[in-house]
Formats: C-alpha cells, sequence, structure tokens
C-alpha cells in the first residue's frame, strides 16, 4: 500500500474521526475542569454546612506534631469555629476490622468554654463520619451511635475515654451492633480528638 | 405532520419501548438507586440530561462517524457528557451528587444511552434524535420515581423525605425488595399497557366496520365477506 492509498483508505479515516473525537472531548473537558473547579475553601465550608446543618465560620487552626499521633489514631486537622468558639477536628482512629489495620476517620465538635487555667472541655457536640478504610459493616454505625458520643458530656469533661466493648458496662460504652471493630476505630476517632484536646489546646486544664 | 411524528416518537420511548418496564434496560442503576424517591428521580433526571446531549451530538455526527468505529466514539462522546455532568452536579448539588456515589460514573454504561445512541441517533435527524433522548428519559425517570416512591414508603415510611408514618419493612430497602417491587412493578405496566392497547385496537376496528352515512347499504354477500 502506497502512503497515498493510506491517507485515502477507511483505516485512516476512522483513526482520524476517533482521534478527533477524543481531542475534542478532552479540549471540553479541560475547560470545563476549569470552570467547575471546586477550591479547598469551598470543600471545607460545604463540610461544615454538612456537620452544623447551617453556614457557619471557621480558622484553621496550626497542627501540634508532637500531639498529632496517639494510641487511639491520628488527628488530621483543626478549626477554630468563630461563632460558638468551638473546635472541630478531623481524626482517624484505629483499630478497626482487619486485624485492626483498619480505620475510621470522622468529624468531632468539641465544646469547651474559657476558664481562668485556659480552655476547658465541656464535652462532645457533634460527630459525623467522613470515610472509612476496610470497614465492611461501617453502615451499621447509624446516627444513633454518632449521637451516642454526645449523650455522655459529664464523664468525658471529668476526663473519661469512650470504649467499644459489647461486654463493658462501662457508662462510656459506645458500640454498634453487629460492628464492634468498626465501633473500636469510631470511638478510637473520638478519643483521638479528645486526646488532642486535652493535651494541646487546653494544656491539661480538665 | 412534524408534530405527529415526534408524538409518536416520544409515545414510543415513554411507553411502547419504555427503556425500564418494556425493555429492561439499565437494571443496575434502577435497583442501586431507587431506596429513596429524591434519588431516584434526580438519577432519571441525570440520565434523561446525558440521553439529551449525546443523542444530539451522535445524530450530528453520524455522517462523519465511519461505521467501523461507531461504538468507541459513541462510548467516547457518552463518557464525555458523563464527566461534564458529574462535573456540574458536584459543583452545584452536591448532596445528590454524593448519594448517587458510583452510580454516577457507571452511567457511561447504562444500556439505555448506548442502545438509544445505536439504534435511534445514528440513523435519524438531530430534532427527532433529541425528542427520543427526551422521551427515552423521561420513561425511565417516571419508572425509576414510581419504584423509588413505592420502596421509600415501605421501607421508611416517608415520601420524598417526608416522614409519613412509622410503619415500615425492612425487606424493601435491601437488594430483594428492589427486586419484588420492580418485578410487580412491569407485570402492571405491561397489563396495563396490553389493556390500552386492545382497547385502541377494538375502538379502531369499530370505526372501520361502521359505514359512513351516506355510503349505500352493503349487500348480503359483502356483508357476508366481511364477517
Amino acid at each position: 500500500m502506497t502512503v497515498k492509498a493510506f491517507f485515502r483508505s477507511n483505516a485512516f479515516k476512522s483513526l482520524a474521526v476517533l482521534i478527533a473525537i477524543v481531542l475534542a472531548a478532552g479540549a471540553l473537558l479541560a475547560i470545563c475542569n476549569d470552570v467547575f473547579y471546586i477550591s479547598d475553601e469551598e470543600r471545607l465550608n460545604r463540610t461544615l454546612s454538612k456537620i452544623y446543618g447551617e453556614s457557619v465560620s471557621a480558622q484553621p487552626v496550626e497542627l501540634a506534631e508532637e500531639h498529632a499521633q496517639s494510641n487511639y489514631g491520628t488527628v488530621n486537622s483543626i478549626y477554630y469555629i468563630t461563632d460558638d468558639g468551638n473546635y472541630l477536628l478531623n481524626t482517624t482512629g484505629v483499630g478497626g476490622f482487619r486485624d485492626g489495620a483498619g480505620t475510621v476517620t470522622l468529624w468531632t465538635v468539641i465544646a469547651c468554654e474559657e476558664s481562668t487555667d485556659g480552655l476547658r472541655l465541656t464535652g462532645i457536640r457533634k460527630v459525623v463520619y467522613e470515610s472509612n478504610e476496610g470497614q465492611t459493616y461501617i453502615g451499621s454505625l447509624t446516627d444513633a451511635f454518632y449521637n451516642g458520643f454526645t449523650q455522655k458530656n459529664e464523664l468525658v469533661a471529668a476526663g473519661g475515654y469512650f470504649i467499644a466493648d459489647k461486654n463493658s458496662s462501662d457508662a462510656l460504652n459506645n458500640v454498634a451492633v453487629g460492628a464492634s471493630q468498626s465501633s473500636t476505630a469510631a470511638c478510637n476517632a473520638v478519643n483521638a480528638a479528645l486526646s488532642y484536646f486535652r493535651s494541646a489546646l487546653s494544656g491539661g486544664v480538665q | 405532520m412534524n408534530a405527529k411524528r415526534y408524538g409518536k416518537i416520544a409515545y414510543d420511548g415513554l411507553i411502547t419501548n419504555n427503556a425500564t418496564f418494556k425493555l429492561v434496560l439499565g437494571t443496575c442503576a434502577t435497583l442501586g438507586m431507587s431506596t429513596s424517591a429524591v434519588n431516584s428521580f434526580g438519577m432519571g433526571i441525570s440520565v434523561t440530561v446525558v440521553l439529551l446531549l449525546s443523542n444530539v451530538l451522535i445524530s450530528l455526527l453520524r455522517k462523519v462517524i465511519p461505521n467501523t468505529v461507531r461504538i468507541p466514539a459513541f462510548i467516547v462522546i457518552i463518557a464525555t457528557m458523563v464527566t461534564l455532568l458529574r462535573m456540574v452536579l458536584e459543583k452545584y448539588i452536591p448532596d445528590l451528587y454524593d448519594a448517587m456515589g458510583v452510580f454516577l460514573p457507571l452511567i457511561v454504561v447504562n444500556c439505555v444511552i448506548l442502545g438509544r445512541a445505536e439504534a435511534f441517533a445514528s440513523k435519524n435527524p438531530v430534532l427527532d434524535s433529541a425528542v427520543d433522548g427526551v422521551a427515552s428519559g423521561l420513561g425511565l425517570t417516571f419508572a425509576l420515581t414510581l419504584i423509588g416512591v413505592i420502596r421509600e414508603f415501605l421501607g421508611s415510611g416517608s415520601f420524598f423525605g417526608m416522614q409519613i408514618t412509622d410503619f415500615k419493612i425492612g425487606f424493601f430497602t435491601n437488594s430483594a425488595g428492589a427486586f419484588f417491587v420492580y418485578g410487580i412493578c412491569i407485570a402492571l405496566f405491561v397489563l396495563i399497557t396490553d389493556r390500552v392497547e386492545q382497547a385502541r385496537r377494538a375502538k379502531r376496528a369499530r370505526e372501520l366496520r361502521r359505514p359512513a352515512k351516506d355510503a349505500p347499504l352493503p349487500s348480503v354477500e359483502a356483508e357476508r365477506e366481511v364477517n
């Protein structure tokens, strides 16, 4: 086949049309990607609206690396909510399903008030699920489970940490039916937020 | 004349060739997204938009795209439209975007869209294809929303998110319940459309048998032939 014959063949025409369509589609999507770009600030505002049910303003707080890791998990980010003076922490709890390697990431709103010694933790206002790694029964952790973290504020203010143990009668026990390991990771995520607040933000004030 | 043609195309898309109840296409999304009426409606409208855009584009390019590469070309066009829709939903309707989850990108492989592209848009003019896309999409939206309303009411006791009763049957929120409701809906839809079609044919037959007012009375032989 000569070069001229190739350029006149159906094979070349098919290839050219397909490449042209792909290039046009790529160009269109590149433009649209820029037009419909969602900034990090917008994503944060959406998350805050989802957590609070209304639009609130928040300021990022610098993470103290030496306190970010604990036995409970990792603190990923912290925000100070200027509207109510509370702190919003994004934490990943360890000890979930998959031989303890699974994790659950939550948003925890920690309520606090100013005292003579510094910030005093008064309780947990809200816990909202964000994501998980390897948790097959994460669906068993319903709103009732997450609301359970806000029902024990007296014990939390006194320095308690949550546990997920079906056989325990501990007052801070919080476990979802059929998902004890995911519950453990979720409890650890909340505990990581409490631990960070107590060690880094309140400076040990109970 | 055109209005009659568009009416026929629309009727085919909505009723005669209803993608969900008659052709049983796009079942994966139908079963997965119909746990609530709002999600079902959102999915239906999303598919309608993709169907409209892809049908129009494919119809515009039908004389340019060689027959040998038509399927890859259609898939590229459909995938582009779905990606575009994802961007728009994530930007402006994030709740629906989150609710649709994995089913949103899976619209690319929805048989309804590729089916209409191959069977209709690649062979018909732009306006006809647009009408077909909208009608097929609305037919699917109607079917999805109907299943969603039934499953949400029986499974959660609510209607479009509004709690109506505390009476709930958990069966209808899981996969088996989805298949059950889907099957019942198909059976009822086919039953109703068949009855309507039979009645229409019977009426047409009566009209054909009725003599015109000024026509001469038929002879005995002619009447015997008709009977």
